[in-house]
């Protein structure tokens, strides 16, 4: 690289009385102009204020000065400021270097003397390694117009429609054959006892129709590459084997369909087809064939759906197709999956019928549920007596340490459609009632004053063993009542299960394609945990509802909108700047090792085969330096932080 | 026990492994085979590229001299795949440093059939061509009579990697009468089927194999210990440091003859080390007085920094330094430190991974 | 040894401990002025060459100060720089140098109160050491 030789300006800031008198500008001044390639060196009152930036300016233009030290405050306080006022003089702002004298030495160092001796070693280093500086720049690149949504939970759908309807194109993608997520199986919904259905579909229906939306159901991303704003997605379409765009949603399939398996959406407590839609107001309502179970695709024979399906939309040839969809952004909503009680065998899940999880209550309390919404035993009783456990998997170390923010509400939920369906008494074991949220605690006074037994403890069994006679056949929950500090043992004939969330399945799986982190429980990291609660360590892939760690449906709308925000805010400006403080790779010093190809945390190099070399992606790289430092050839290094700059500015400070 | 092959040598050990590579050829197991050489013009033995299995009879591959370490070569040859198979010869030092260099994805050992050679060590190239001169039967009668085996180079002398690791198979000779013959040891399923290929009959090792091989890392163990303590003695602090170091000309041969020295372009000749006039004044005028050619110590430290795991000792630096500075011993030395703080050792596996490319995600929360 | 005055570099990074710094700065918490600080993006840029040359150039101690494991601007650039500097320090320490003279230290952003006292603890033990060896070195 050739550097034009060196005009050095350097002007010391006494900042009102915070730099000196501690610091001896006058000194620091006198010795700056004995250094190298030192022109001109001034003190003034305020560097920062207009007239102290109209110097520098003035010095660039009249004494042809093309570095710029500055010894005041942080940079991270004006480094932008003086940055800008080099530019204003026609030199490259990177040719502008900050000594800290304040924040790191006058208000750190008691003794005047030493303070200005450690204010001189800084403004030699500044100076030693602007020598070294190198005009650079960066790129601006425009940003594709459309949104990728992973996942059409309420999240997903929430995301969607707030970008769509500011006007983008948006591509929903949903690995079951609905969009809806978990809030589609939901009865009502906390506080406000509102059917989840009756505020899902809609929604779920504005997606549908919405013209800037195209749902892609049965489908996963199968790829992600590229950066922000031109993400290039790769999305798998399953076959359906039902071709969509023939079907009318009649239904005549389904109902002729002779084969029946366990109904997921359901919770495996009633059946389905193997030709089916997931529930009735799926959307899209075109119905799938499941493909291990339908008998023409197990036994060669059968095809009554197609016989019957007048629109002929039956095709058991379909493929499954992959797409590429050109995104500026990409917004994760994998969502959750309920934790499996299995491995508590003490609370009998699995092995007693009568113990549910609150999924299994969730259906056997909907109306398009098992039991059609009446609240019965599988003996086709209503219970006399329930009992709910809290903090299943949750807040436990052997399972997720967490708290998971939402069972402590939807188990009071339950309490409460209990009471009110069946008049049933209900015992509730908690360790702590967490109900902070909107209305939440006049929730919590609301089921109490319902009668609703609170026991804090948790529970040690559940058994099928009564204490007395009577309660045979009946369960009885064994816990301690820490606040009376008395073994209770509850007969009750059902037993509801407050499992926790945990992360989706598969999501390690879109992580690594996305290049998202996720924290040791597995959700997905955000950017920052109080400032950038949506955006990840990606640029352009933020995240929405429970992918990032659970939360209940208004946080989850309420992320997803922003999310969406974000993301719309992206594809508004149209273009993204490169930063240009990133990497570089010498190809004449590449040894194609591949080395910082490994180390690099954002899979920002990549692999030129013809040339052996490695090869930086400029869009995609955050300058952290991996690359530079494993390099050791340093023909990866990293600009305004080269080797030299660096070793310059120690040298300057020790000889 | 590895499946074992014995060679008759018949008082010819030279030419035995120059017909045991020759069926190499003939049987089609290798396009080429890589194996030392001496040249029309010269005794010392070159890396040579055979495909006529005419000429390979002229390969000595157990010639005690090795002007390289031939892991370069090697990857000259093995950079891609060509689709042609190759055999290597080399020594173990040798195939530490290709393990390492394929680590470092400068070649593919997918299409290589590598013997290795238990290695009794080299000799540096005038005390080979002086010997050689001498006695035109120098190879068999290096491994028959230990006097001569004492002229070996420092670093072999102190060397107890003299085994082959990784590869297919191994030249055997310790406890092998190398006038009567020499065994075959198959390391691996590949290494058993060219074996098996060739139609030699498995038998066992001989029994006094074992006791010598112990005997001998015995030997080398306590010598090893011995050098690296003189070494620390003359090397313990900077300015020890700077007097082992004080006929250093820069000329950076060392890093040339480094086996897994691998940069194309080594960072002290690029731009980083192309110091401007007033950063030497400015040194000088804090010092008083710099040495110039600049950055010696600089450099030899920062070799170590970016290759002492990977040190694979085979002493080469020493042997090319102009100045006769040990810079083997001083290498080994703090080589032996950095592989046991990474629990690391250069070619003992394949996919053993580089040990600054992996981190623990465990780290903990007290800094060092 | 009461008198002698090291002069010690910080390598710290621009995200954690620069600002840590900085904060300790405008909470007026004082420190021995013997540090000297470079800032750089990450303690994963480290390169060995930076420690080696700071040494050589006869600083009395090299500290680094990066963010706490799990908070890297740049996911885990801070862990990566734990082997290599691990690895330095025991290169150095093969000729004479005292390993304690090189030091690593996670420093939150909002640590300010951290930084003083980790400045102060390692400007007396190296105090206590005496001056780096290198510093009368003339081979560089």
């Amino acid at each position: 690289m050739k550097y034009e030789k060196p005009s050095i300006g350097v002007y010391v800031c006494h900042c009102g009385m915070n730099i000196s008198p501690k610091v001896d500008v006058e000194n620091v001044v006198a010795f700056a102009e004995t250094l190298d390639h030192v022109t001109v060196a001034r003190d003034y009152k305020f560097m920062c204020s207009s007239p102290g930036q109209e110097f520098i300016i003035k010095d660039i233009r009249e004494k042809g000065l093309n570095r710029i030290i500055v010894a005041s405050c942080s940079p991270r306080m004006h480094e932008q400021t003086f940055r800008k006022a080099c530019e204003q003089a026609g030199i490259n702002p990177h040719y502008f270097q900050m000594a800290n004298i304040r924040e790191q030495i006058s208000w750190v160092t008691k003794d005047s003397a030493e303070a200005t001796a450690k204010a001189r070693d800084q403004v030699a280093a500044a100076v030693a390694r602007a020598v070294y500086h190198a005009p650079l720049t960066s790129r601006e690149i425009k940003v594709k117009k459309s949104v990728v949504v992973i996942g059409g939970g309420i999240a997903g759908i929430q995301a969607a429609l707030t970008a769509a309807e500011a006007g983008y194109e948006v591509h929903i993608v949903e690995r079951e054959p609905s969009i809806g997520g978990h809030m589609a199986k939901f009865d009502k919904t906390f506080p406000t006892l509102d059917c989840a259905a009756c505020i899902m579909t809609p929604k779920m229906v504005e997606v549908a129709q919405h013209k800037n939306i195209t749902l892609h159901t049965y489908s996963e991303v199968d790829s992600v590459e590229g950066f922000v704003g031109n993400f290039k997605v790769c999305i798998r379409h399953n076959p359906r084997y039902v071709d969509a765009s023939k079907c009318t949603g009649c239904g005549i399939c389904t109902t002729k369909c002779p084969s029946k398996v366990l109904s997921e959406f359901d919770q495996r407590l009633t059946h389905r087809k193997t030709v089916y839609s997931p529930f009735p107001q799926a959307i899209p309502n075109t119905p799938v064939i499941d493909r291990d179970h339908c008998i023409y695709f197990t036994k060669g024979k059968c095809r009554a759906c197609k016989k019957f399906c007048e629109a002929g939309a039956i095709d058991f040839n379909q493929q499954e197709e992959v797409i590429e969809i050109a995104a500026g952004s990409i917004i994760v909503a994998t969502g959750f999956k309920a934790f499996d009680p299995t491995p508590l065998s003490q609370y009998g899940y699995g092995r007693y019928p009568e113990v549910y999880t609150s999924l299994e209550f969730e259906r056997l309390n909907n109306a398009t549920g098992p039991t059609a919404g009446k609240l019965l035993m599988k003996n086709g009783k209503p219970p006399e007596k329930v009992a709910i456990i809290h903090c299943v998997g949750s807040r436990d170390s052997r399972y997720h340490p967490y708290c998971s923010r939402v069972c402590c509400m939807y188990s009071m939920k339950f309490a409460h459609l209990v009471r009110e369906k069946t008049g049933a008494e209900v015992w509730e074991f908690y360790i702590d009632i967490r109900s902070p949220g909107k209305l939440y605690e006049e929730f919590y006074n609301r089921i109490q004053e319902e009668g609703v037994h609170m026991i804090r403890g948790r529970v040690a069994e559940v058994t099928d063993i009564p204490e007395t006679k009577k309660d045979e056949g009946r369960l009885t929950v064994v816990a301690e009542n820490t606040l009376t500090r008395r073994v209770l043992r509850v007969p009750v004939d059902m037993v509801l299960l407050g499992v926790g969330l945990e992360p989706a399945d598969g999501s390690d799986a879109v992580g690594r394609m996305l290049g998202v982190q996720r924290d040791a429980d597995g959700w997905f990291n955000e950017l920052h945990a109080k400032l950038a609660p949506v955006k990840t360590a990606m640029n352009g892939i933020f995240l929405a509802g429970c992918c990032q760690g659970p939360k209940d449906i208004p946080d989850t709308v309420a992320q997803a909108s922003a999310a969406a925000g974000e993301a719309v805010s992206l594809l508004a400006k149209g273009t993204v700047r490169t930063l240009a403080e990133i990497s570089y790779i010498d190809p004449d010093l590449c040894s194609g090792c591949k080395t910082c190809i490994e180390v690099c945390p954002y899979t920002a190099i990549s692999f030129d085969e013809s040339r052996r070399v490695a090869v930086v992606n400029e869009a995609l790289c955050k300058g952290c330096g991996s690359c530079a430092a494993a390099c050791p050839s340093s023909a990866a290094g990293i600009r305004h932080f080269t080797d030299r700059q660096i070793m310059e500015e120690m040298e300057a400070i020790l000889l | 026990m590895h499946p074992f092959v014995i060679i008759k040598t018949d008082g010819h050990l030279s030419n035995a492994v120059a017909g045991f590579l020759k069926k190499l050829l003939t049987e089609q197991i290798a396009d080429a085979v890589l194996a030392a050489a001496p040249t029309p013009y010269s005794l010392l033995p070159m890396p040579t590229l055979f495909t006529a299995p005419d000429l390979i009879e002229k390969a000595d591959p157990l010639a005690p001299a090795a002007p390289f370490n031939s892991a370069r070569q090697a990857i000259s040859v093995l950079k891609h795949d060509t689709g042609k198979r190759i055999a290597l010869v080399l020594r173990p030092c040798e195939i530490r440093a290709l393990i390492e260099l394929a680590k470092l994805k400068q070649c593919s050992l997918d299409n290589t059939l590598l013997i290795g050679i238990e290695c009794l060590g080299r000799m540096e190239n005038s005390v080979y061509l002086e010997s050689a001169s001498q006695n035109p039967g120098l190879t068999q009668a290096f491994y028959e009579d230990p006097d001569l085996q004492k002229h070996i180079c420092s670093s072999c002398a102190i060397c107890t990697r003299f085994q082959p690791v990784h590869a297919d198979i191994s030249l055997c000779l310790v406890g092998m009468p190398a006038n009567e013959c020499i065994g075959l040891s198959a390391e691996t399923e590949a290494g058993l089927s060219v074996l098996k290929q060739l139609g030699f009959e498995t038998s066992e090792a001989p029994a006094r194999r074992e006791d010598q091989i112990h005997r001998l890392l015995d030997e080398r163990k306590a010598s090893k210990a011995a050098l690296l303590s003189e070494n620390k003695d003359k090397t313990d602090s900077i300015e020890k440091f700077q007097r082992y170091f004080a006929d250093c000309l820069n000329c950076h041969n060392c890093r040339v003859a480094c086996p897994v020295c691998y940069c194309r372009e080594c960072v002290f000749l690029t731009d980083v080390f192309a110091h401007d006039p007033e950063v030497l004044l400015r040194r000088a005028s804090k010092k008083g007085m710099v040495k110039l050619p600049a950055d010696t110590t600089m450099f030899h430290m920062t070799r170590m920094a970016h290759i002492a795991h990977a040190c694979v000792a085979c002493g080469h630096c020493s042997s090319v330094c102009p100045s006769h500075i040990p810079v083997a011993d001083v290498f080994i030395r703090v080589a032996e430190e950095i592989q046991k703080l990474y629990d690391y050792e250069p070619g003992r596996d394949l996919s053993e991974a580089i040990p600054l490319l992996v981190f623990d995600e465990n780290t903990g929360n007290e800094g060092i | 040894m009461s008198d002698f005055e090291p002069k010690i570099i910080a390598m710290v990074c621009n995200w954690c401990t620069y600002t840590a710094a900085d904060l300790a700065g405008t909470s007026r918490l004082t420190y021995p002025s013997n540090i000297r600080i470079v800032r750089l993006m990450c303690t994963g840029m480290i390169d060995a060459k930076y420690i080696l040359k700071a040494f050589l150039d006869g600083a009395d101690g090299v500290f680094i100060g990066g963010c706490h494991p799990g908070d890297c601007h740049y996911i885990n650039g801070n862990l990566k720089a734990v082997k290599r500097i691990t690895g330095v320090g025991k290169l150095l320490e093969q000729f004479g140098f005292d390993p304690a003279r090189l030091k690593l230290q996670w420093i939150g952003a909002s640590e300010g109160p951290e930084f003083q006292r980790h400045m102060t603890e390692f400007v007396a033990a190296i105090q206590a050491m005496g001056p780096n060896p290198a510093r009368d070195c003339m081979i560089l």
